[in-house]
């Protein structure tokens, strides 16, 4: 089980824990001893603790890194967890409306997946990523052609390898400047501007608590569904009908509205709510890591420990065999 | 539970009591205000939607909502001037309609 772990460790282990005993071998030096990276002079006795030492100083860094990184991750957590929460009565009140029709069946599907630019945030990207593939096959069809918009490097770099035809437009560095509702619907209108859609699916990774993250789609109708939809009277869009227009526009006018500020309201979530993930996801795999080096580092003492006392008790047994040859 | 509230639509403003049948009113910059038995909260809204619900319930969503004691009152009324002159020389209908919406903004500011 233990050289299995070390296997997992990394095979550099294997040499210097190998199961001969140490205190047994000539009291010579013997190159046996020495991991083959190191070179010794002809004729030199001290078996070498550099090469542990070494990889125990780069651990420990490893440890201090990934620990920096967990802090940094839970301060800006906490700065966006606010917002995120905040900005979720935002489009509360369109699903008190227009109700949620995920299940929805339309031509041009749209699936616009949420992710993030930097890596080592554990598995939230790939989830994601999942997700929109599950999406893209429920809804391919005959005539049906469904796309992607992808926001955040991390998905671009999954969807290009297998999906890259459907990719219709992509979007990377969102969270260079700290994200507020404006930048998020000026990209709304270009998504809204750029492509064809009869509904739009927006993947992202809702947070729930600091270690829960669930992937969540979101949809958003296309005016012209809506309208079907009224018409049809089923379910909570059916009784749209009863609401009264205020103002001059139209129905139709006023949906269209409707569903660009509905769409740049969800996407605003969406994205805060992302970033809010990423940050927990980091902070957890950041935590785990420097867990990890921790026991490492241990494993490494013991075995640094070892080399140098056996080192020690060769020395002495030379320095006693030689006095008592000189004695008797 | 509130008494009534007044929002700014695009038609003018609507007061919405209990019992309002289920609108949907598009916003435009202006006052918007909450009366409850205490007295009467006033807000600035800079644009977005009404929903009245038919089970009483009304939804506001804008994209900014900024209560009125935070703004400054000075501020407001130097900017009417300003901009109504800029709408005079503006020549782009970008810049019409950004200096438009200035006017709009401040004179519904000035008003209470």
């Amino acid at each position: 089980m233990a050289m299995a772990a070390l296997r997992r460790e990394g095979r550099r282990f294997a040499p210097l824990l190998s199961p001969r005993p140490i205190a047994a071998a000539a009291p010579r030096s013997s190159p046996s001893f020495l991991s083959p990276e190191e070179d010794v002079p002809f004729g030199a006795r001290s078996i070498s603790t550099q090469v542990v030492r070494n990889r125990m100083k780069s651990v420990k860094n490893i440890q201090k890194i990934t620990k920096a990184m967990k802090m940094v991750a839970a301060s800006k957590l906490r700065a966006i967890q606010i917002r995120a929460e905040n900005s979720r009565g935002l489009w509360q009140p369109f699903i008190a409306l227009l109700g949620d029709t995920p299940s929805i069946d339309v031509k041009k599907n749209v699936i616009v997946t949420v992710s993030s630019d930097k890596g080592l945030c554990g598995g939230i990207n790939s989830t994601s990523v999942r997700l929109s593939k599950g999406l893209l096959k429920l809804n391919s069809g005959p005539d049906k052609e469904p796309k992607y918009v992808v926001v955040g490097e991390k998905a671009k770099v999954q969807l290009i390898r297998d999906s890259r035809k459907h990719i219709h437009l992509t979007i990377s560095e969102l969270t260079k400047i700290p994200l507020n509702y404006t930048q998020v619907s000026v990209l709304a209108d270009d998504i809204i501007k750029n492509v064809e859609f009869d509904a739009l699916k927006i993947v992202f990774n809702k947070f729930h608590s600091v270690v829960s993250f669930i992937p969540t789609v979101s949809t958003v109708l296309s005016p012209e569904v809506v309208e079907r939809e009224v018409e049809s009277g089923s379910g909570k869009l059916g009784e749209l009908d009863s609401y009264e227009i205020e103002g001059g526009s139209t129905r139709g006018e006023t949906l269209q509205n409707l569903a660009e500020f509905q769409f740049s309201c969800v996407m605003f979530n969406a994205v805060l709510e992302n970033a809010c993930s990423e940050m927990g996801a980091r902070m957890s795999a950041m935590d785990s890591s420097s867990r990890n080096a921790g026991e490492v580092l241990d494993r490494l003492t013991l075995t640094y420990n070892r080399t140098r006392q056996a080192a020690i008790t060769t020395e002495l047994t030379e320095i006693i065999s030689g006095a008592s040859a000189l004695e008797g | 539970m509130v008494d009534m509230v007044i929002v700014p639509a695009t038609r003018g403003q609507l007061g919405v009591l209990p019992g309002h049948v289920a609108t949907i009113a598009e916003l435009k910059p202006g006052i918007m205000s909450v009366h409850d038995g205490n007295g009467v909260t006033k807000y600035f809204v800079s644009s977005g939607f009404a929903f009245v619900h038919a089970n009483s319930f009304a939804d506001l969503i804008a994209v900014e909502a900024v209560p009125l004691d935070r703004i400054d009152a000075c501020l407001v009324w130097k900017g009417l001037p300003e901009f109504t002159q800029k709408l005079k020389s503006a020549s782009t209908d970008l810049e019409k309609a950004e200096v438009q919406i200035g006017v709009d903004v401040h004179s519904a500011l000035n008003s209470p």
